[in-house]
């Protein structure tokens, strides 16, 4: 039986035809490849922006300080970009080699491997791999002859370096973005900085979507009393202004980078909980869910199986939205001196610094991350956009 | 229509216990005490203060009383509007909040106003006159006004604007030092400058969203069945496009007052933060700053009330215009 | 005597669709006449133009994408087409009304149904508010409507599908119009409402002698209501003539089989007879007469495959576009 056989009497998937449909503006795709781009300088950010050296040469003997000062959460980002990469790979192979009818079991379990392999592969690392403090100023080393034949990264800066002598410089040629009130370069702090408003997008989103998905499923599917209970309780998380609830929860608990997602994904759930139930409650009069519940299936293949692949179009909508909204509220609250802590390199922190404590206004503190926080934002925008476009009309037609 | 509004007051009260119960489990839930918390503002409480703080918590919470009768105490307080004293002001809390809170109020009703007043004839104008071109463009305007961040905006413009060279607008506060000399007229532009530059802030996302929103609407009502039989009885282009398709449109207008009102809320305080602005949301981030807890959960609780009558009012709004709603228990 | 006055009469009327991927000549050429207090069906399947006609009528093709690239329409001494927006809306809803198919969306949500009429009167007639208001509830009265005060103040998601067409209904004889375009008006009812619907429709237009141009899909009731039927196809007509004749002798192979497909009673057979073949789309319509590959008269015959046969009146009150109509054929004809 040859492969091609096999092919012709596939359609086209529900997700080929949302991608082609919303690859078909060259702007979208534009700003997907920007989100690309920012995600291959978050992942490498140390090898972009480090002021250790690749290799150097000390006494003859050829060391690597750069890879050996390389932390636990370096090697767990390495880790989960290149499992995704993988998994992405696997898509694209699942369409063309495994049959539809399985194809979205394969799917589920192809996920459910790749995040145990980096939650597992994440404790690991932080068991095993030291906390390395490499304090060596190996530039200066250069300088005073005892090392030679050095590569640095293209921006030779740590981001906790400090540097007094050198503090609030306008760009130059050796801070071309400038230098911050403690003397640390800013390119640099910008460069990693997109790792914390990624990771901070990514996991709170993750939590959010996962905690509306659960309770608008819930609720749309239970319909009567528990619905009517359920969505008062909603109407409570709606009611609190979002950004007050977070300032306050802030105020009580320790800061932290997970705290600050946690937080984030416990109060933004309610869009998705909103969609998700008005698709199930639709969902649940339709024939094919009355089909399923009389053959007496269990709740959890109706819920998971049967419903909520058709529910998921607005919630994967949102969740582009929500990547840019929670990105906006944690460069707040790092702008308002609630965010991660210095020495962390947030985005917001850096735009803090602009109008310094005697008036001046530092211009370079402020466009610089601003620019950073406004193309991030709005890439995740347009492409939350267009995806929505694409499902919309498609549905439209379905229906 | 009055039954439907009484029903909407009677479930206002769950959600309003609602709010109460989340800042008190907030506050309860917070791991360690006052003190330990303080120190990681990257500073040392002395030793006076720590103690105030903790006595403070104590006498509000009743610590040692179990946790249900402690938190009905505290909403016993909460009815009466008590919620302690502020630590770092020695006053009580709802004074503080009486004082600022008409001046945030102030802020986003103006804004409010003015982001409808715009929205709603550049939503109508760009969905009755189209050119293809300009549909896209203004889509992906609109969505790069949307993500323009407001602190970054806020301080652009004081950095450019307020100073050297252009000196255009002051950058801070709501009115001059000497302000309360000047005579009227004066002392109005003295004000309405500085307003504009924070109003501005806080209008231009709005502005992008509700724009988009009107636009949207306009677009799927024009097309309408029910505009074809308007259009078939002879009324003028004028007509058929405010009286039949945007009174359509303006439903779902007025629901997302729902979501604006809180979003402003928010951009207040950050909004107030930059340009100094002694509102609620300048209140609510000095509190949390210094670890004023009184004040922060005082804040954060009238913040819940306020975006809940707005909540209300817009319900409200929502049943006048539509009258499909009145007359059906929803949800 | 019975006095045959014309009312409207369309000559050689052509309407252009211009969408992206062309051109589509959505009608070609039609021409048509409705007696004054008469009943002229305008018969057809989707997609063959019949609405567009009617909306051409009314002056409300959108504009883009359509076109009127052709014809006059002459209602009371004026061709429609030449006078100006302001004059046609003073015609809309007074002269000549429009009821559509769908009463469930032709209604707008956010007013009263009595409000909406009152609009329609207050446009047209100097009549006050409350005199209007009184108009308004007769024609709900009018209709069928029972407790009409009531039903006035009520907003159209409170009423039945057969009430809101009902309320349509009354909305457009509401300033007695010469001429009522009904399109489709019980495609969207039950078969028990269609009736009412119709017979309202007959009994309306005995009172008032308002002409009726009726715009359906449905032979059925062709039949019975009106007294002059046009059968279009793919943008043009392709038989024209008195209803009495037309089903008795249908001379276009498309009535033809139209009739043949209609369920008689008493039928023994097997299966339904269907017309083989689907309807063309506006863009792609085969050339030469535009039935040919689906006709059993002429899919073989090189002239029906490659030249239009244009509308001819072959004996009193009938016309036909057809090469093999009897009595079609004139000697300076092409033949192939």
């Amino acid at each position: 039986m040859s492969d091609n056989k096999k092919h012709k009497d596939w359609g086209t998937s529900y997700g080929e035809m949302v991608w082609h449909e919303f690859a078909k503006s060259k702007f979208t795709l534009l700003w997907l490849g920007f989100i690309v781009v920012l995600f291959v300088v978050a992942v490498f950010a140390p090898f972009f922006a480090n002021d250790k050296p690749f290799f150097i040469k000390i006494d003859g003997h050829l060391r690597w300080p750069l890879f050996g000062a390389l932390t636990a959460s370096d090697y767990s980002i390495f880790l989960a970009a290149f499992i995704t990469l993988i998994q992405l790979l696997l898509i694209l192979r699942n369409k063309r080699k495994v049959d539809p009818s399985i194809r979205s079991g394969v799917l589920w379990r192809q996920i459910f491997v790749s995040i145990s392999i980096i939650i597992i592969g994440t404790i690991l690392f932080f068991i095993f791999i030291p906390k390395r403090l490499d304090a060596t100023d190996y530039k200066s080393m250069i300088e005073n002859g005892k090392a030679t034949n050095a590569l640095f990264a293209p921006v030779p800066y740590g981001y906790g370096r400090t540097d007094l002598k050198v503090r609030e410089q306008a760009p130059n040629r050796q801070h071309w973005l400038g230098t911050d009130d403690v003397g640390s370069d800013v390119l640099c702090r910008v460069i990693h900085g997109s790792r914390i408003s990624l990771s901070v997008g990514f996991v709170a989103v993750g939590i959010s979507s996962i905690i509306g998905i659960i309770i608008g499923a819930i609720l749309g599917y239970s319909g009567g009393k528990t619905d009517f209970v359920g969505m008062r309780l909603v109407e409570i998380m709606m009611a609190v202004p979002v950004f007050f609830l977070i300032i306050t929860i802030v105020a009580f608990f320790p800061r932290s980078l997970f705290n600050i997602m946690l937080i984030i994904g416990l109060t933004t759930w309610t869009e998705d909980a909103r969609f998700v139930r008005a698709e199930f409650l639709k969902l649940r009069r339709q024939d094919f869910v009355q089909a399923a519940i009389s053959l007496g299936l269990p709740l959890r293949s109706i819920l998971f199986r049967h419903m909520l692949p058709n529910a998921i179009a607005p919630v994967l909508v949102n969740a582009t939205f929500g990547i840019a909204g929670a990105i906006f509220i944690e460069a707040a609250l790092s702008f308002l001196g609630f965010g991660v802590a210095p020495p962390a390199p947030s985005w917001g922190q850096i735009l803090s610094l602009g109008v310094s404590t005697t008036g001046r206004f530092l211009w370079w503190l402020t466009l610089f991350p601003g620019l950073a926080i406004f193309f991030t934002v709005l890439a995740y925008n347009i492409v939350g956009e267009s995806l929505r476009d694409a499902i919309d009309p498609r549905l439209r037609e379905a229906r | 229509m009055t039954t439907y509004i009484i029903r909407r007051l009677f479930l206002m009260i769950p959600t309003l216990l609602g709010i109460t119960l989340m800042v008190f489990a907030i506050s309860r839930a917070a791991p360690g005490d006052p003190v330990g918390l303080s120190q990681g503002m990257g500073g040392m409480m002395d030793a006076q203060r720590a103690a105030d703080v903790r006595a403070a918590r104590n006498r509000l919470y009743g610590l040692d009383k179990p946790v249900y009768i402690q938190y009905a105490t505290w909403l016993g307080r909460v009815a009466r509007l008590d919620f302690g004293d502020s630590i770092k002001h020695h006053r009580p809390v709802i004074d503080l909040i009486k004082e600022r809170l008409p001046i945030t109020l102030i802020l986003n009703l103006i804004s409010f106003v003015i982001i409808y007043a715009v929205s709603i004839p550049m939503g109508i104008l760009s969905a009755v006159g189209r050119k293809k071109f300009l549909d896209k463009a203004s889509s992906v305007m609109l969505l790069m006004l949307w993500s323009l961040p407001s602190m970054w905006v806020g301080q652009m413009l004081i950095g450019y604007l307020c100073g050297p060279p252009y000196n255009l607008f002051p950058p801070a506060g709501l009115s001059s030092n000497d302000a309360e000399q000047y005579p009227f007229f004066q002392w109005l532009a003295d004000r309405l400058m500085h307003l504009v530059l924070p109003v501005f802030c806080l209008t231009y996302a709005g502005f992008a969203y509700l724009t988009k929103l009107v636009r949207a609407g306009m677009l799927d009502n024009l097309r309408a069945d029910y505009v074809r039989t308007a259009r078939a009885k002879g009324l003028s282009n004028w007509s058929v496009i405010f009286h039949h398709a945007f009174r359509n449109s303006v439903i779902p207008v007025i629901t997302i007052m729902a979501t604006l009102l809180p979003a402003m809320f928010g951009g207040s305080v950050i909004i107030e933060r930059i340009f100094s602005v002694s509102g609620m949301g300048l209140l609510a981030f000095e509190s949390v700053t210094t670890r004023d807890y009184n004040v922060v959960m005082g804040v954060a609780t009238i913040a819940g009330f306020l975006n809940l009558i707005g909540l209300l009012l817009a319900d409200i709004s929502y049943a006048i215009a539509d009258p499909r709603i009145s007359f059906e228990s929803t949800e | 005597m019975i006095e045959e006055v014309t009312l409207l009469n369309i000559k050689g009327l052509s309407v252009d669709f211009f969408t992206e991927n062309g051109i589509a000549h959505a009608v070609q050429d039609v021409s048509f006449s409705v007696k004054k207090g008469q009943t002229f069906a305008l018969v057809g399947e989707s997609g063959c133009g019949k609405s567009v006609t009617a909306l051409s009528v009314m002056r409300l093709i959108p504009d883009p994408p359509g076109k009127i690239a052709a014809g006059e329409i002459n209602f009371e001494n004026r061709n429609l087409l030449s006078i100006s927006e302001q004059r046609m809306r003073s015609v809309r809803g007074n002269r000549i009304a429009m009821i559509f198919q769908e009463p469930m969306t032709s209604l707008n949500p956010v007013y009263t149904v009595g409000e909406q009429i009152v609009e329609t009167i207050r446009l047209h007639q100097k009549k006050s508010e409350p005199e209007a208001w009184e108009i308004a509830a007769e024609m709900l009265r009018k209709v069928g409507i029972s407790e009409p005060g009531q039903r006035v103040t009520e907003y159209p998601h409170q009423m039945s599908g057969g009430m809101r067409q009902r309320v349509m209904i009354a909305m457009a004889i509401s300033c007695k119009p010469q001429l009522l375009i009904a399109d489709e008006p019980t495609t969207a009812l039950d078969v028990t409402i269609q009736a009412q619907i119709l017979d309202l429709l007959d009994s309306l237009q005995q009172q008032s002698k308002m002409s009726i141009l009726l715009i359906t899909h449905n032979l059925g009731i062709v039949a019975e209501r009106a007294q002059d039927v046009a059968v279009m196809y793919a943008s043009r007509i392709a038989e024209l003539s008195n209803s009495k004749s037309l089903f008795e002798n249908p001379l276009h192979p498309y009535t033809q089989g139209l009739l043949k497909s209609l369920p008689q009673l008493g039928f023994t057979g097997e299966r339904l007879y269907t017309i083989p073949g689907i309807v063309p789309e506006p863009l792609h319509f085969p050339s030469g007469c535009k039935f040919h590959p689906r006709c059993y008269l002429g899919c073989n015959d090189k002239r029906c495959q490659t030249i239009e046969p244009q509308l001819r009146e072959v004996a009193l009150g009938r016309q036909v576009a057809c090469w093999y109509a009897p009595g079609y054929e004139r000697p300076d004809d092409p033949k192939l």
